[in-house]
């Protein structure tokens, strides 16, 4: 092994870039702006055709960015989101207004499906 | 008697974990900071963080923007270590040679040393505007492109090499330049860290210059984003916290890599001036 | 005629005469670029200072001859600038303390603990961070409501209400002082190990076996050989309240009214604030001739040519 090759001056440079390319790569393949998730009542049953609402982050305020309906079995999905840090609420005439769900990504239009569905408070009749 | 000096070791012990726990309290508590999920301002603040979470760091990156102010800094940081390798190398070569005036010149050197850079801030803002380089990385790296601890350091290390190998050099043709670059350098390579590991701290942590020369926000350094976060968005998260763990990081990163070269280079010279 | 084997020989005019001038040419170029960068902004500003300092100068109109007219002011009407100086000797009046709490970290490191370097590291690994960082740091530690240390001495009883650290006039020099004292303390720990690690250690072994007690052989033989690292932490302690400028503009700005304005944020504040530059380079002399007195009696407290500058 020659001597400039496994002393720490290479060794870490050589491997914070794998790391750093690495870490582009999987932003690379996973930034396609997709949201999923689903929409169930008070009681895990699921609420369809409810509406979503999608808010991102500006600096200190969310806004309102894109809103959605939920299908048959309550589910529901987003395209194109470009930000980093985002809400949810679903309403319907029925229930109401849902819980506010924040949803932290790791990175700007990460795809990402809620394992926690968002919850109504009431239940469907 | 061996009871004794197991006591007074255990005593040391006890007084030098004490002193690290103070000095290491900041860290972790601008670190607990900085992954809070509760309002920071709340009394009384928790020792542990409740709810530890990772997406401040997240909102630094996008919002302050980090990465232009991390671009910036490393850009500077790099015209800066370049050259300092590339100058003090040439000036320690050459005050090893003897030649009329060479007297002077390590008098002006150390004089140079006693005269800290705070006390040229009001010409050195003048000259670097006529010489059109405000706002811009040379300008900013400008001040920092040679120093004298840096070239005392290559100094003492050219003259450690033996002569024998330079004079073999010179017969076989080989011009000064050429020597510098195949026979010295490579066999000053603690010089060489050294000089890195001064030049990158020093132009990493600068603020007064580059608040001096930067008139747009988009050519800010590090330190100055810092600080221009810090007068405005006193939220309640941590984020600002966040993003002095994100600025720390690199200071500490290459301190723990190359400590020994960091104190090699201090303990040799006087301070930077 | 000579041989031309290049071996030390006579005059050789013509050729030797080139070949000198052609080293010295080649000197002066090595020399060059590092001469420029200092010439350039460290001896050409310190005569500017001077030069400004005696004039009215601002920038779109022509200078004027102002004479003394600028310490005039400085020194009999501007009651900033004396809080300015008054808090930048306080700040240096600090280091001594500093140095001597370093010292003992340094003797407890030097012994051949197991860990010494660990320890070694921590306590170092305050100096090479960015200032600006540990002034929001300290700054978050001294807050009121969320800050570890009003936390801590409320929990310990001490106090009741909590102290705003850094808007009182009492507490907001000395917080900005414990900050700077906390980066440097490893720095000159470092300094004081490497001057403890060159004493020779037959000094203190004939000076046991002659009898000598512990604490004669510190007083007697330490300290006199740490003279030149002494000295360093004290030019270093005296330089720390003119760099200490990211500190204070981080954590107070000058603090409430003028309380933390040390000399070198007063002189940034009217150069770059006030635009009043030749009343700032004036105010710049003022500070390099107190640098270069204090370090004078530094030198001479520590014995006359202690200033090791130049590396053993």
């Amino acid at each position: 092994m020659p001597q400039w090759l496994v002393n720490r001056w290479t060794i870490v440079p050589l491997l914070f870039s794998a790391l750093v390319l690495a870490w582009n790569g999987y932003v690379a393949i996973n930034d396609g702006g997709l949201i999923e998730g689903r929409v169930v009542d008070g009681i895990g049953r699921p609420v369809p055709d409810a509406t979503v609402i999608l808010f991102d982050r500006s600096f200190v305020m969310h806004n309102e960015r894109q809103r959605s309906r939920t299908d048959e079995a309550g589910r529901f999905r987003f395209t194109g989101n470009d930000n980093h840090s985002l809400q949810l609420e679903a309403q319907t005439a029925g229930l109401g207004r849902s819980e506010r769900r924040e949803v932290r990504l790791w990175f700007r239009a990460q795809n990402v499906t809620l394992a926690d569905p968002l919850r109504f408070t009431g239940r469907l009749p | 008697m061996t009871t004794m000096r197991r006591r007074g070791t255990y005593l040391r012990h006890a007084a030098l974990v004490g002193v690290s726990a103070i000095m290491l309290v900041p860290f972790y508590w601008v670190l607990k900071t900085a992954v809070t999920n509760e309002n920071i301002y709340a009394y009384p603040p928790r020792l542990l963080p409740e709810r530890p979470h990772l997406f401040n760091f997240v909102d630094v990156w996008y919002f302050i923007p980090f990465p232009r102010y991390l671009l910036n800094s490393v850009i500077v940081s790099a015209i800066v270590v370049a050259c300092n390798i590339a100058f003090n190398a040439m000036a320690g070569y050459a005050l090893t040679k003897n030649f009329p005036g060479k007297r002077a010149v390590l008098l002006l050197f150390l004089s140079c040393m006693l005269i800290p850079f705070q006390a040229t801030i009001i010409p050195a803002y003048l000259i670097t505007s006529k010489l059109g380089l405000l706002n811009s990385y040379v300008g900013l790296a400008f001040p920092l492109l040679s120093t004298i601890v840096c070239i005392f350091v290559f100094k003492a290390a050219f003259e450690a090499v033996p002569h024998s190998l330079v004079d073999a050099a010179r017969i076989d043709g080989l011009s000064e330049w050429r020597i510098i670059v195949r026979v010295l350098m490579p066999l000053s390579k603690a010089a060489i860290a050294t000089n890195v590991v001064l030049a990158f701290i020093w132009s990493w942590n600068a603020f007064l210059w580059p608040l001096i020369i930067t008139r747009e926000p988009t050519m800010q350094t590090l330190p100055l984003g810092l600080a221009r976060f810090l007068s405005y968005l006193e939220d309640t998260t941590g984020a600002l916290y966040a993003f002095a763990v994100m600025v720390l990081a690199p200071s500490i990163f290459v301190f723990l890599m190359a400590q020994r070269e960091f104190i090699r280079g201090l303990t040799s010279g006087a301070t930077k001036g | 005629m000579m041989p031309a084997t290049g071996e030390a020989a006579g005059r050789q005019d013509g050729w030797w005469q080139r070949k000198r001038t052609r080293d010295l040419a080649l000197i002066a170029c090595f020399l060059l670029p590092s001469l420029t960068v200092f010439f350039l902004y460290r001896v050409l500003p310190l005569g500017w200072n001077v030069l400004l300092s005696v004039q009215y100068w601002s920038p779109l109109k022509p200078a004027r001859w102002a004479g003394l007219d600028h310490y005039e002011e400085m020194l009999l009407y501007d009651d900033v600038f004396w809080q300015s100086l008054t808090n930048t000797l306080i700040f240096i009046g600090a280091a001594p303390f500093a140095i001597a709490l370093a010292l003992g970290i340094a003797l407890l490191v030097n012994s051949d603990l197991k860990g010494a370097a660990v320890y070694r590291s921590i306590l170092f690994l305050s100096y090479p961070l960015m200032t600006v960082a540990v002034g929001i740091i300290w700054r978050w530690m001294y807050d009121e409501r969320g800050g570890i240390i009003n936390f801590a001495l409320r929990e310990s009883g001490l106090i009741t209400k909590p102290i705003p650290f850094l808007q009182s006039f009492d507490w907001a020099l000395p917080s900005v002082i414990v900050a700077e004292v906390w980066q440097v303390l490893g720095f000159y720990m470092i300094i004081i190990l490497t001057g403890l690690q060159s004493i020779p250690q037959h000094l203190y072994e004939a000076a046991s076996i002659d009898g000598a007690p512990r604490r004669a052989q510190f007083w007697r033989i330490t300290l006199p050989m740490l003279k030149p690292s002494l000295f360093l932490c004290a030019v270093v302690g005296i330089l720390n309240s003119f760099t200490s400028f990211d500190l204070v503009y981080i954590m107070t700005n000058g603090g409430p009214g003028h309380a933390t304005e040390l000399l070198i944020t007063y002189i940034y504040k009217s150069g770059f604030g006030q635009t009043k530059f030749d009343y700032a380079a004036a105010l710049t002399v003022v500070q390099f001739i107190l640098l270069l007195a204090l370090t004078y009696l530094a030198n001479r407290a520590a014995g006359g040519n202690a200033g090791s500058l130049e590396h053993r």
